[in-house]
């Protein structure tokens, strides 16, 4: 099951790796919406990048579990849409009487007969409060699933046929509109945030600069997790739980956090999500859209938290370019690259660079490898140094 | 009068007929309605056109209404041939420039000749209209009413009954219970009990009234609950106590018939619901459960026997063309009708297993023999194929729903005492019970099932023994695919068949191996069984129960709220069921003892 080594950096590489992350950081956070109040980059791709970037920690989430703990969840797009919830119920309030049936309360509400606000809205007139259920809501359903699901010590494909389980439950309960949240239309139609006006490009473009900062301080805070203790002990339980059992950690409790945790991050880009799309319905929190995270990270590279970005990036700039160029051939081409990454290139794009340079290694390298070494490499656990003796 | 001695005789006996023994004799085979009809027209008063209307009562003949109706909107004439004759006629079809029509006889319904035998056109403006006026016009609409009830059809002849008990009219009562009499079919001698027990219920005396309520009391029919419900409110404000004590008792009879039949009705729909889980769950009780092999295609696989079965109904039709990415398939069909057609279904069977087992073994040869070590990824890999089988579904069957007609056989049902036992609910649990043993010999009494259980045991020591484990592999796989395929074709006889009919499945189906246990037949039987009945019973029972929800804090209404909506809450509250089960058992209700770990 260990599918990547623990590597140690060299101080060169760290500080490469800061220079690199401070050099995105910069782009992402001045230069893009500079070039955009410039005019350079239109309003539509700033959104659009803005969008990518939401789904880049929607990946990140997937990754923190499946990826560094070894926990394929299905459930990742349902925390996703509940942040988005949470937020949309605050943009919905904002909305105020401007809705098309001219009432203080959301339109669909109107439709279904109500005159006044139901209970359980009243409170997320208030952004503290809203904001606060981002990120209570999901995690405390992370938490209450998470610690049934690793009490009893459900693993691997069986914690993944439950995560489903889970999405599909909450996904079919959302359709209703019996639980008064928009039914199968979801909310849509909102006009303001904090009291700025939701469709100026100005709102826009500093909604694009939150996401990135958020962006940029999930994946610091993640690398820096994933280098304490902590963080080794969750890759040790993907790579062996029962080891790490035996060695005295409770190995639920990481799980639990870990999980609780990947809720959260997922519910916050949901969030950010749901302003510069301008809509959340019950179709974003189906077992297919977390499945489709899952192919973001598998792309990108599992493991890395690199990986997951440039995942979520390339596949959701594909899926623009492809949805409009041959609509009809879209999940061909998304089904068979699943294929095709879990056969050919198990460890994602990240891994391309590596694996060239083990290919240029192998050409040099003569003579090749005596057949004892050969022997003693594909024991190694690392799927890459196997992958590269395979002749 | 010149008539003919023969037409004279058989005018004469049919009007002996028809004013003396028609009332009597509502089910003998009546003399022609249309002589009927004549008679009514050619007699010379008011009255004795309206006898004789009224006695067409009897006649459940659809020549009638139409007759009728053209008599009150003006369209039958009396045509006066040239020996003096008085023959009624109706004119028919398009009229050509002079205002001429087709003209054609009441009496047989044939074209009017002339001597010569051509068919005559007649203009409705030189011929006399059939007058009519309000007293006949009332006497023809309660013919019109009545027609219905001596229809041949038994079910119509039922409808029309219920629709008479249901509109409580007094007047029609005389007609019901002269039709009680000689009525045979026992389903219409319910409906007429039942419509005149109805009808009473509005009869000013308070005996006929306790009779009418006596009487529904002991046929306790579902549908006569609201009519009750009515008469007891009329006797409550009347302050009539005697009938009201009846109407209550009346009630409480039709709620304990009630909810009998919620009772057994839930009974046989878990039962179907269950059958259905198991069909569908099986090929994955296999792929999954023996060979530890996730298959997210496995709804794909229904699909595909679904789409065979709507393919054979296709070769047995009329054929089909099928788009395939910018060619067009064309498939000529055999064109049958009848019975021929009806056997497309038990062709379907076997074929759709093999397609679906084909389309396995591709993906078992083509994809998962690669990962049978990380069972994570194939997960992953086969809901890529998934996607791709999806799409290709839709490119070439279309993104909507097929057409697949259930045969005759398939599509009736069994009502037993208000209970509806669908023929393709039945079938299907016969079906499952006949797969599952189907299942359970090739298992343990073949050689096949010997070797699979072999290597799903341990692998290796199987490979060391002879045995070709990977052509095992490629085996047990076609054989759960086709499982799959086999449910796809009972699917098809049951709900929608649609590029996305795997996908509604997969979740339960899933969720029914993990929770039998995994590898275990015996344990994804009970736990179909389990899951469909629960399933069933808080669809049929939830929405009694949601005022109870009403106590919980806080959130009560907002439940209560949920509770309405039956089949989605209880689906759900299955879900919750099934996470707190594996906290019980997580390993599922069977387990496969073993020492390993991991």
């Amino acid at each position: 099951m260990s599918l990547l080594a623990p590597r140690t950096l060299s101080p060169v590489r760290r500080r490469l790796e800061f220079i690199a992350v401070a050099v995105i950081a910069v782009f992402l956070i001045l230069i893009l919406p500079l070039l955009n109040g410039l005019g350079v980059i239109s309003n539509f791709h700033l959104n659009l990048w803005g969008k990518y970037l939401c789904y880049a920690l929607l990946a990140i989430s997937v990754d923190l579990l499946w990826g560094y703990t070894g926990l394929l969840s299905l459930g990742q797009a349902l925390f996703f849409a509940l942040g988005g919830y949470m937020h949309g119920m605050y943009l919905m309030r904002m909305i105020g009487d401007l809705g098309q049936h001219k009432k203080p309360i959301p339109d669909f509400l109107v439709f279904l007969g109500w005159t006044e606000l139901p209970a359980f809205w009243v409170p997320f007139s208030s952004f503290p409060f809203a904001f606060a259920m981002v990120l209570l809501i999901p995690g405390l359903i992370a938490y209450v699933f998470g610690f049934l699901a690793f009490r009893s010590r459900i693993k691997g494909v069986y914690f993944s046929i439950l995560t489903q389980a889970l999405t599909y439950g909450a996904s079919l309960m959302f359709f209703r509109n019996n639980l008064l949240l928009g039914g199968n239309n979801g909310f849509t139609d909102f006009k303001f945030i904090l009291g700025y006006d939701l469709l100026s490009p100005i709102t826009q473009r500093g909604l694009f600069v939150v996401t990135a900062i958020v962006l940029i301080a999930v994946y610091v805070g993640c690398r820096w997790l994933s280098r304490t203790k902590f963080g080794l002990v969750q890759q040790a339980i993907r790579d062996g739980e029962n080891r790490v059992l035996f060695s005295g950690y409770a190995t639920a409790h990481y799980k639990l956090f870990v999980f609780v945790l990947a809720a959260v991050i997922a519910s916050i880009g949901g969030a950010l999500y749901v302003p510069q799309v301008g809509i959340i319905n019950p179709s974003e929190m189906t077992t297919e859209k977390s499945l489709e995270a899952v192919v973001w990270v598998a792309v990108g590279g599992r493991g890395t938290l690199i990986g997951p970005i440039v995942g979520a990036i390339s596949i959701n700039a594909l899926k623009s370019y492809a949805t409009r160029a041959f609509p009809d051939l879209w999940l061909i081409i998304l089904g068979g690259l699943f294929v095709f990454m879990v056969l050919f290139l198990p460890g994602g794009i990240v891994s391309i660079p590596s694996r060239l340079k083990a290919l240029w290694q192998k050409y040099r390298a003569t003579p090749p490898p005596p057949p004892s070494a050969a022997v003693t490499l594909m024991s190694a656990s690392s799927t890459h140094e196997t992958a590269t003796v395979k002749s | 009068m010149n008539d003919a001695p023969v037409e004279r005789l058989t005018r004469i006996f049919s009007f002996i007929l028809v004013s003396w023994l028609a009332p009597l004799t509502f089910a003998a085979a009546p003399a022609s309605p249309r002589l009927a009809i004549v008679e009514a027209i050619l007699a010379n008063e008011d009255t004795g056109k309206r006898d004789k209307l009224e006695a067409l009562a009897g006649y459940g003949d659809d020549v009638i209404i139409g007759l009728l109706t053209a008599w009150r909107t003006d369209a039958l004439f009396i045509y006066e041939a040239p020996d003096g004759k008085k023959i009624p006629v109706q004119l028919i079809g398009a009229k050509d420039d002079n205002g001429a029509q087709d003209v054609t006889r009441i009496s047989d319904g044939a074209p009017l000749t002339d001597a010569s035998g051509n068919a005559l056109r007649l203009a409705g403006s030189d011929l006399v209209a059939v007058e009519h006026n309000a007293m006949l016009r009332r006497a023809m609409k309660s013919v019109l009413d009545l027609v219905e009830l001596a229809s041949p059809d038994q079910e119509k002849r039922r409808k029309a009954i219920q629709a008479i008990g249901f509109a409580q009219a007094a007047d029609k009562l005389p007609t019901l219970e002269a039709r009680l009499k000689i009525e045979q079919d026992k389903n219409v001698i319910l409906a007429l009990r039942e419509a005149i027990a109805l009808t009473r219920l509005i009869d000013p005396n308070d005996a006929v009234k306790l009779a009418a309520l006596e009487e529904l009391r002991d046929m306790h029919t579902l549908a006569s609950y609201d009519l009750v419900q009515a008469s007891l409110k009329a006797a409550d404000t009347a302050g009539n106590k005697p009938v009201a004590t009846a109407a209550r008792s009346t009630l409480a009879a039709i709620d304990h018939h009630r909810s009998f039949v919620d009772f057994f009705g839930t009974l046989f729909r878990s039962a179907s619901f269950g059958s259905i889980l198991l069909v569908v769950a099986l090929g994955l009780a296999i792929t999954f459960g023996l060979m530890g092999v996730i298959n997210m295609a496995h709804g794909e696989m229904i699909a595909v026997g679904a789409y065979t079965t709507y393919l054979t109904q296709a070769v047995f039709g009329a054929g089909i063309t099928l788009p395939c990415f910018g060619l067009s398939l064309s498939i000529p069909g055999m064109n049958l009708s009848g019975w021929g057609f009806q056997a497309y279904f038990i062709a379907a069977i076997p074929l759709s297993f093999c397609s679906a087992a084909l389309v396995g073994i591709a993906l078992e040869r083509g994809i998962i023999q690669f990962l049978y070590r990380r069972p994570l990824e194939s997960l992953l890999a086969t809901w890529g194929v998934s996607l791709v089988l999806q799409q290709i579904f839709r490119l070439t069957f279309g993104a909507n729903n097929v057409q697949v007609s259930s045969p005759s056989y398939l599509s009736g049902n069994w009502t037993v005492s208000d209970i509806i036992f669908g023929w393709n609910r039945v079938f299907v649990i016969g079906f499952a019970i006949l797969i599952v043993f189907g299942v359970w010999l090739v298992l343990t009494k073949t050689s096949l099932g010997l070797l699979i259980r072999a290597v799903m045991q341990n692998r290796q020591m199987a490979s060391c023994m002879g045995v070709r484990t990977e052509r095992v592999n490629m085996l047990t796989f076609g054989l759960g695919s086709g499982l799959a395929g086999l449910a796809g074709a009972f699917l098809s006889q049951i709900g929608n068949v649609g590029p996305s009919l795997g996908q509604s499945y997969i979740v339960d189906s899933f969720m029914t191996v993990v929770v039998g246990g995994v590898g275990n037949l015996f344990g994804t039987v009970i736990s179909a069984f389990s899951i469909g009945g629960l399933d069933q019973i808080f669809q049929q029972y939830l929405p009694t129960w949601a005022p109870g929800l009403k106590g919980v804090p806080v959130i009560g209404g907002f439940l209560q709220n949920l509770a309405q909506d039956s089949s989605v809450f209880g689906k759900i509250l299955v879900l919750a069921l099934i996470v707190l089960f594996l906290q019980w058992r997580p390993a599922g209700l069977f387990v496969a003892r073993s020492r390993s770990l991991d």
